[in-house]
């Protein structure tokens, strides 16, 4: 899969390492100084947590709805997910934009090696990713929410959180090198955004009806989020830990070795 | 030198030239079709989401309609008119960085009539979003008991609304003359519409979004939007409507004219 | 003649920033007049005031005897404006805009028609009137500026920056149009440049303007003379030198010159020469090579502001 060290010398891993964090670094100072599109990303999914919860209160009585104390249990999953995909394509525009602007000729010029080129940034994104999860769950605790599972589900949400924007990111890494746009990839966010809407994030799929429910079920955003949130509110359980961190991990796995392949395949390498 | 008649009084609205603006900012939209694709798309992705996830909400009792489609369509196509009506003077804006709008200042015309002719293209624009939506809400299966006049009081609410924050965003255009300006209006809109009866009645809201939709404006809008699509057109659920466009439209017509007027100070 | 165009003490701030510092000036109908200056010495702020763009801080402007604050319409009635960014929207073509100016000043549509085709003929834009304006050039775009402020019929036409950016043969041609607006039509002109050569060929009188200011004002010829007398220098046979300067310093000052050459400050300027030729010949000294340097209005410009025009071309002088 990866072609570029063929060698696993103690000095070639360690440069490897250190050229990760260090663009890791670079990618979590950008993100972070540009408070103003990463606070939206935060405060809005809050927002969204709360209005449902004060208006989708009668839904709890409905049968077939989980049992719950409050909507805001059913819904610290999709909150955290929601949460994550704002920043998650953030990797490719980035990407996008150092590729438009040039800077990306220059950081190949420079003996780095390719992945890191590819993974630090997006393993910026993914430690932005679990500092912002702490910070929703502790907001949603503060209100009165519970985690069932206790601490390992905790755990288990924020490595899903992370591992989700690995796969977001990968997957608008590839865009913005296929593309070299910063628009075309700003473009997937409202796909990423109704792909949410379009699982069981807000709502059970037991409850919905139809093609819709269909549509739902097939969504790999049901498979984690059905999981996760058994792990909220009904208690620990290993296969549902692992069905989620399973998939996510294949995924961010498979999309990491494809971005790659799609960045050698651009430079040319056999 | 031949005579130069103006329409109307040099201080009062010339339709022609409000007719002039109005055309071109139809042809603009006309020409950019791809302009038109996100205030129709977003909507209508937005009604079949909302359908398909909360369409159990019309088990509960006291929900208001049986039909899913019947109570999302009119707030759907509201929203999205309302954005149709923000980005209708995002073309002033761009007009302000071409530098084309030194020309439209320099009509010796009353500038309102620019303004005027401006917000009648947000309230076609609205037209977009309207039609997009419930066509897609009848395919899935809209019920449209109130028929026609549903759909025209729908429509007429649409306009309203556009025309409304087409003119406060317009007060900020003509102010900071930048796209950007026009994020706060975005954000008041998107909230407006957020704390209302979008997905449920009143009575299914509790704590402090309850009481922040008793008073939302919007929440009147929309009972005036959807009451053709519900049971029935009245009178209870209609004048509360009108005073809400009434009002909204002349403090929002005062603020822009009053921008526009400081052009140049 | 009357005055279509007064200021007085003419101000306009931007907070802290001081953009025109108190302007005097008057503009006669028929004039073609010029505001001469570098950037930022304040030309597009004055313009845009006299042109209910912009509103001055204090002082007083009158355009065809109206005030320009609180009789704004009837000004822009009367005023056309081509201003330094053609004021055109890249989506529409050029006979739209057309279309929608006509409106914009009440003229009816078939009025609008036929100015409008020959207004786009004079300015050689007729090919293109049906294509979309983003497709044109900078000097394309400009002419159709032009095309569009002319199309009521202004008595008054304000230019700004008429021809920045332009190549030489776009240049040329809309100093033509100018010319032929003003000696044929009677249109006052008002317009503001960085170029020396078109204050020099357009304008009847010019202000030099300098951060906010009008430095020195007046006829071209007479500012330059003011300078100095031109600098006459004549080539002549060794053995003539001598007296040569000496018939020559009988009109002016001596002025330095290489050997070979007899100089003079021309008193009077140009007008004499003819005088110096014959004094010369009566002398029976022949002439093999005659100069006639005057100063520029670079030099008028040096004299009133103590530095040279910037971002000027570089002039054949």
């Amino acid at each position: 899969m990866n072609k570029v060290d063929t060698t696993t010398s103690p000095r070639v891993i360690k440069n490897f390492f250190s050229q990760t964090i260090v663009l890791a670094q670079r990618s979590l100072v950008s993100e972070l100084r540009q408070l103003a599109t990463v606070l939206p990303g935060l405060l809005f999914p809050l927002l969204l947590a709360f209005t449902y919860t004060e208006q989708f209160e009668r839904v709890l009585s409905l049968p077939g709805f989980p049992e719950v104390d409050s909507f805001l249990d059913f819904l610290l999953p999709a909150t955290v997910l929601q949460m994550v995909s704002f920043g998650a394509s953030n990797s490719g525009t980035e990407l996008a934009l150092d590729i438009e602007n040039g800077f990306m000729d220059r950081l190949l010029a420079s003996p780095v090696a390719r992945v890191p080129v590819l993974i630090g940034r997006v393993g910026g994104s993914a430690l932005l990713a679990g500092i912002k999860t702490v910070i929703i769950v502790l907001v949603f605790l503060a209100d009165g929410a519970q985690i069932a599972s206790g601490f390992a589900g905790f755990l288990v949400l924020t490595l899903s959180a992370c591992l989700l924007v690995v796969v977001i990111g990968g997957l608008s890494q590839i865009l913005a090198i296929r593309s070299g746009s910063q628009e075309v990839v700003g473009a997937t966010f409202p796909l990423i955004f109704v792909m949410i809407f379009m699982s069981s994030a807000f709502f059970p799929t037991e409850l919905m009806s139809g093609w819709f429910k269909q549509l739902a079920e097939f969504n790999p955003m049901t498979w984690i989020i059905d999981p996760l949130r058994r792990l909220m509110i009904v208690g620990w359980s290993w296969s549902d830990a692992a069905t989620a961190l399973g998939i996510l991990l294949l995924g961010s796995v498979l999309i990491t070795g494809a971005s790659v392949r799609t960045l050698h395949k651009k430079l040319g390498r056999p | 030198m031949s005579t130069q008649t103006l329409p109307k009084a040099a201080n009062g609205i010339s339709l022609s030239i409000a007719m002039a603006v109005c055309r071109r900012g139809v042809l603009r939209v006309v020409s950019r079709p791809t302009l038109l694709l996100p205030i129709v798309f977003m909507p209508v992705i937005m009604l079949i989401s909302f359908t398909g996830a909360f369409g159990s909400l019309t088990r509960i009792e006291g929900y208001g309609s049986e039909n899913i489609y019947d109570w999302m369509a009119p707030y759907v196509a509201l929203q999205g008119s309302v954005f149709a009506g923000v980005f209708g003077s995002a073309s002033t804006a761009e007009d302000f960085e071409t530098g084309f709008f030194d020309r439209l200042l320099l009509t010796p015309g009353s500038r309102s009539s620019i303004l005027l002719g401006t917000v009648l293209v947000s309230a076609i624009r609205s037209l977009f979003p309207t039609v997009g939506v419930i066509i897609v809400a009848l395919l899935g299966g809209l019920n449209l008991s109130g028929g026609l006049p549903a759909i025209l009081l729908l429509t007429a609410a649409s306009a309203l609304m556009a025309s409304v924050f087409c003119l406060f965003s317009l007060a900020i255009v003509y102010r900071f003359k930048t796209i950007r300006s026009l994020m706060i209006v975005q954000l008041v809109a998107f909230t407006s519409f957020f704390m209302t009866i979008g997905q449920v009645p009143l009575e299914f809201m509790t704590g402090w979004l309850h009481q922040v939709a008793r008073f939302n404006p919007t929440t009147n809008v929309l009972r005036f939007a959807r009451q053709g699509f519900l049971d029935g057109i009245t009178w209870e659920l209609t004048w509360p409507g009108i005073v809400v466009f009434v009002a909204a439209n002349a403090v929002g017509s005062v603020l822009a004219f009053r921008s526009l007027r400081r052009i140049g100070s | 003649m009357k005055t279509v165009i007064e200021t007085r003490d003419l101000v306009r701030k931007f907070g802290e920033i001081v953009a025109v510092d108190g302007i005097d000036l008057a503009v006669s109908e028929g004039e073609v007049f010029g505001f001469l200056g570098p950037n930022g010495a304040g030309k597009s702020t004055a313009i845009r005031m006299l042109t209910t763009l912009l509103h001055p801080t204090s002082g007083e402007i009158y355009v065809s005897g109206f005030n320009v604050v609180t009789e704004a319409a009837d000004v822009r009635k009367v005023i056309g404006v081509a201003l330094q960014d053609a004021a055109i929207d890249p989506l529409m073509t050029a006979n739209e805009l057309i279309r929608l100016q006509a409106v914009l000043h009440g003229i009816s549509r078939s009025e609008a028609k036929e100015r409008g085709g020959e207004l786009l003929e004079r300015v050689g834009l007729s090919g293109a009137a049906t294509r979309r304006v983003s497709t044109y050039s900078g000097g394309m775009r400009r002419r159709l500026d032009l095309a569009l402020s002319l199309i009521h019929e202004p008595r008054i036409l304000f230019l700004d920056e008429p021809t920045t950016g332009l190549d030489p043969t776009s240049r040329e041609a809309l100093w033509d149009e100018v010319k032929r607006l003003n000696t044929e039509l009677g249109t006052t002109v008002f317009l503001t440049t960085q170029y020396l050569e078109e204050a020099d060929q357009l304008a009847h009188r010019i202000a030099i303007i300098d951060a906010g200011r009008i430095a020195r004002e007046g006829i071209p010829k007479e500012l330059k003379e003011n300078i100095s007398s031109p600098t006459l220098r004549v080539d002549v046979e060794e053995t003539d030198l001598v007296q040569a300067q000496a018939v020559l310093d009988s009109f002016g000052d001596r002025r330095p010159a290489r050997e070979g050459r007899a100089a003079v400050g021309l008193d009077g300027g140009a007008a004499r020469l003819a005088e110096v030729i014959r004094a010369l010949d009566e002398a029976g000294i022949s002439v093999e090579h005659l100069e006639l340097d005057a100063p520029s209005l670079d030099d008028v410009f040096a004299d009133a502001t103590g530095r040279r025009l910037e971002g000027v071309e570089e002039e054949n002088e």
